[in-house]
């Protein structure tokens, strides 16, 4: 018992609290900094957007920026209206500044279906409480404002799952990750929202059917 | 609340802390990838390859006359370049095999420049040349029979260059109707020996095989989905009373004019991902339907002489020995696999007791239902329907080895030896196949089937030329059971053998292609002939049905009515001479007389381009520009017009969690020291 002492079990108990505390501090100020990011990212774009919209000046939210917006997004309406702003190219990068579109698909509002991707922890958290029958508003550089109904909502396994590209009319999917309360990132699961555009012209679509049912005519 | 719920998710998050640290430095590598994933900060520069933005625009435009048996088509691609930059602009793009591919006119601004045919190699330097000068320039090459790429050099920033290309073609009548079919997407080529990537098909090892086996030149296919969109009018003389007219896979919308009938897809532009076809029928159909036209062509005259034979109900079909082979490779994934499943069952049920089967699944290996070809009977089709639902799309595409397995099936006396060929055709290897099935046949017949949106028809028509067969075209699952019946209703009673052709006169007529031997029912026969003077009587097909002699007169009146006899007679011949180098002939004597061919013709080919040049330089010396490869569609369905997902979650949480039980962690660890350390 007498070795006891020499070992310093105090020393090292103090450099380890020492160490907790600042791995704590980094882990927690890294955490706070993504956060800040996505916030402070979409406030730029959003002026990227504007910019962009009237026309005039830089499209890039950022000097140095190596994509643009191409839509946006608006989830609810009145006081509980949340917009973002729409990136292009789902590249994590791009996802720690916003929503952003999947080059491969075509633009939300076009025929087809528009593929949008977000951080289930950062923009896309609101997915947990949406519903089907749910209205989006997309806002597309072509079109003034297009809206969406949400038709189907689902979780699938990304290792098995593709989304399809095809869709005959405009479509909207929006997609982020599952479960949102997971601890780690990287989960195979995702939430896929499907909406639909409402308010299509109708003599546009009675065209189509009818030259559909009778090709011969 | 919300604290109480940190706090209890952070203990919770202790023992993910603890595995960290015993893992540290050997982090699995899932974990780092999606740690690192979203590492996008607000000041780092991106990498180059991000920052590749593209400017180049492409649409297509597509304009079809169908004069009787014949359509003129003229395809406009404009090119528009909307960056700051000078642009080369490559596109790679379907058309149908047999076109005579014989204009090309380039618009910049208000100046239209006709392009001019010249040996390829030549049509190339003429170009490079030209790009190297800053002038405007464009060029037509023929990739593969079936595809061909466009290149247009110097478009200016924020400016456009049409590029108008036009073709001729033969319009069979085949199973009791006409179909113009225009070729709108590309199914990437398999390889073999390369490894399929389908997140990039035709990756740099892929691209290598291609250019070794077509002579370096073969630009790889860059697929997108639904990237193209395009527009398509089509005026139809069809020079007799319709029955119908239909649009199979695409709305549309119909005129009628009196004369014809005007097609219009609807919605200005519809995505290029599914081919178009346009069906039509006469109003009354004859028993046998036979036509010939001519054109004067300088001293020659042009024959074009379509027949169709008589359809005759035969019941005493005889006894066949089918064996079917089905595409099981990673191309078929999706609705393919699932019509081919469908095809194959169809094909099953339409087996009579007596006859004899046997299938071969091959992907990158092949394996069969039965060692040695079984009669038909309940056992063997309940064998052969699980072997049919077994079956999945997976891995490449090597059509060597049962291919091989069928055609080396002794014969057995009595039988007719039928092979049903269902796939996709996406390989690269098409010439060394068909050269396989030329030598091999024997008195068999092969019958291509081509499943999916986009099939490689041009090697499926090949294939079953040089199998004295036929080819079937199924897009969608709802035309298998009409398509297949048609095929078997065939594959039961071959309808015209010995077949022969007597030109009046005795003139001695200069038969783009040799004739085939014995048309099966529903089969067209286009005969394309150059003559030295018009025929003043009636040429004389004759043969035999079920036995009996068959004669039928065809009439070559109809002079001048069409044009463009000359080029189409030349393109079959080309065609021709272009099979007989596969099937092994003198490469350099049957070259040449190609390259003799197509100069005359004005055609593009295997060895000829068109070319065109402006004369103004508009690009200055010095200023920069880049290359860049319009997308072309990939077939709905596949896996190219699929996407995948991202990475839709941040490690914040992690962090966070981590971040609070090492401090919680240190918190116990100060309290839980003794007072006289933390003193001293």
């Amino acid at each position: 018992m007498s070795y006891l002492p020499t070992f310093p079990v105090e020393e090292l108990s103090k450099s380890a609290v020492v160490a907790l505390f600042i791995a704590g501090i980094v882990c927690v100020s890294e955490a706070a900094w993504i956060h800040a990011k996505a916030t402070l990212a979409q406030a730029l774009i959003g002026a990227a957007w504007r910019r962009e919209q009237a026309g005039s000046g830089s499209t890039r939210p950022w000097p140095w920026a190596d994509t643009h917006p191409v839509a946006r997004l608006t989830f609810g309406g009145g006081h509980n209206a949340r917009t973002f702003t729409i990136l292009e190219g789902s590249s994590g990068r791009n996802l720690a500044f916003g929503p952003a579109h999947d080059p491969a698909s075509v633009v939300p509002g076009e025929p087809g279906n528009s593929v949008i991707e977000g951080h289930r922890d950062t923009h896309f958290a609101l997915l947990r409480d949406i519903k089907v029958g749910d209205v989006l508003r997309v806002e597309s550089l072509t079109s003034l404002s297009v809206s969406f109904k949400v038709t189907d909502i689902r979780v699938v396994d990304s290792r098995r799952a593709r989304i399809s590209l095809h869709a005959d009319g405009p479509r909207l999917t929006l997609v982020t990750c599952y479960p949102f309360d997971a601890v780690a990132p990287g989960g195979p699961l995702r939430f896929i929202v499907t909406a639909e555009r409402i308010g299509m012209p109708i003599e546009a679509h009675g065209a189509r059917i009818s030259s559909e049912s009778n090709p011969g005519a | 609340m919300r604290v109480v719920k940190m706090v209890s998710r952070a203990a919770s998050s202790v023992s993910f802390l603890l595995l960290l640290a015993l893992h540290a430095g050997a982090l699995p590598a899932n974990a780092r990838a999606s740690l690192d994933a979203p590492s996008g900060t607000l000041y780092l520069k991106s990498s180059p390859d991000a920052d590749a933005q593209e400017a180049l625009r492409m649409t297509t435009t597509m304009q079809a006359q169908v004069t009787g048996n014949v359509a003129r088509v003229h395809v406009t691609q404009t090119f528009l370049n909307s960056g700051s930059d000078w642009v080369e602009g490559l596109y790679v793009f379907p058309l149908s095999a047999g076109a005579a591919v014989d204009e090309l006119f380039m618009t910049v601004g208000d100046r239209t420049i006709r392009g001019e045919i010249q040996e390829k190699v030549q049509a190339q330097a003429t170009y490079a040349k030209a790009r190297s000068e800053g002038k405007q320039a464009s060029i037509v090459d023929q990739e593969r029979p079936n595809m061909f790429t466009t290149a247009v050099a110097n478009i200016a920033p924020q400016s456009t260059v049409s590029i108008e290309i036009t073709y001729l073609e033969t319009i069979p009548y085949r199973d009791s109707r006409y179909t113009l079919r225009l070729p709108l997407a590309i199914t990437p080529r398999y390889m073999p020996g390369a490894r399929l990537d389908p997140a990039a098909p035709l990756a740099a090892a892929n691209a290598a095989w291609v250019n070794a086996a077509f002579g370096t030149s073969a630009t790889p296919e860059r697929v997108t989905a639904p990237g193209q969109k395009v527009d398509i009018t089509i005026e139809l003389a069809p020079g007799f009373p319709l029955g119908s007219v239909q649009s199979l896979h695409h709305a549309a919308e119909m005129k009628d004019d009196g004369s014809g009938k005007r097609i219009h897809l609807t919605g200005t532009q519809v995505a290029a991902d599914h081919d178009f076809e346009l069906v039509w029928t006469p109003a009354v159909t004859d028993d046998v339907a036979a036509a010939a036209f001519a054109e004067k062509v300088g001293d020659d005259t042009f024959a074009l002489v379509v027949l169709t034979p008589p359809n005759v109900a035969d019941d005493a079909a005889q006894s066949r020995e089918v064996t079917f082979i089905i595409d099981t490779s990673g191309s078929m994934q999706g609705p393919s696999i699932e019509q081919a499943r469908a095809a194959l069952q169809m094909g099953i049920e339409r087996l009579k007791p007596g006859d004899l089967f046997n299938i071969i699944r091959f992907a990158s290996d092949s394996s069969s239902l039965f060692a040695e070809p079984q009669l038909a009977g309940a056992s063997t089709r309940i064998l052969a329907g699980q072997f049919i639902s077994a079956l999945r799309a997976d891995g490449g595409t090597e059509m060597r080895a049962p291919l091989e397995q069928a055609l080396s099936t002794a014969p057995n006396a009595g039988y007719l030896q039928q092979i049903v060929f269902i796939t996709d055709g996406s390989v690269g290897n098409e010439a060394e196949l068909i050269a396989l099935i030329h030598r091999q046949i024997g008195p068999s017949r092969l019958f291509t089937v081509g499943i999916g949106a986009a099939p490689n028809s041009y090697f499926l028509e090949q294939a079953a030329a040089a199998g004295r067969g036929s080819y079937t075209f199924i897009a969608e699952r709802e035309q298998v059971k009409s398509r297949m019946q048609e095929l078997f209703q065939k594959l039961e009673r071959p309808a015209l053998v010995d077949l022969k052709l007597r030109w009046p006169d005795d003139l001695a007529a200069d038969v783009a292609a040799p004739i085939p031997g014995d048309l099966y029912a529903g089969d067209p026969l286009v005969i394309l002939a150059r003559l030295p003077r018009s025929p003043s009587a009636n040429l004389i097909l004759s043969g035999h049905i079920r036995g009996q002699d068959w004669t039928h007169p065809v009439a070559v009146t109809r002079v001048g009515e069409q044009s463009g006899l000359s080029k189409l007679w030349a393109r079959e011949r080309i065609g021709d001479l272009a099979r007989q180098v596969q099937y092994g002939g003198d490469r350099e004597q049957l070259r040449a007389s190609i390259l003799a061919l197509a100069l005359k013709h004005h055609l593009v080919s295997d060895v000829t381009s068109l070319v065109a040049v402006d004369t103004v330089v508009v690009r200055p010396p010095g200023s920069s520009g880049h290359v860049e490869q319009a997308p072309t569609s990939a077939p709905s369905g596949s896996y190219w017009a699929t996407t995948g997902f991202a990475k839709t979650a941040t490690p914040a949480g992690l962090l966070l969690d981590c971040g609070l039980a090492c401090i919680v962690f240190g918190g116990i660890l100060l309290w839980a020291m003794p007072r006289k350390a933390v003193a001293r």
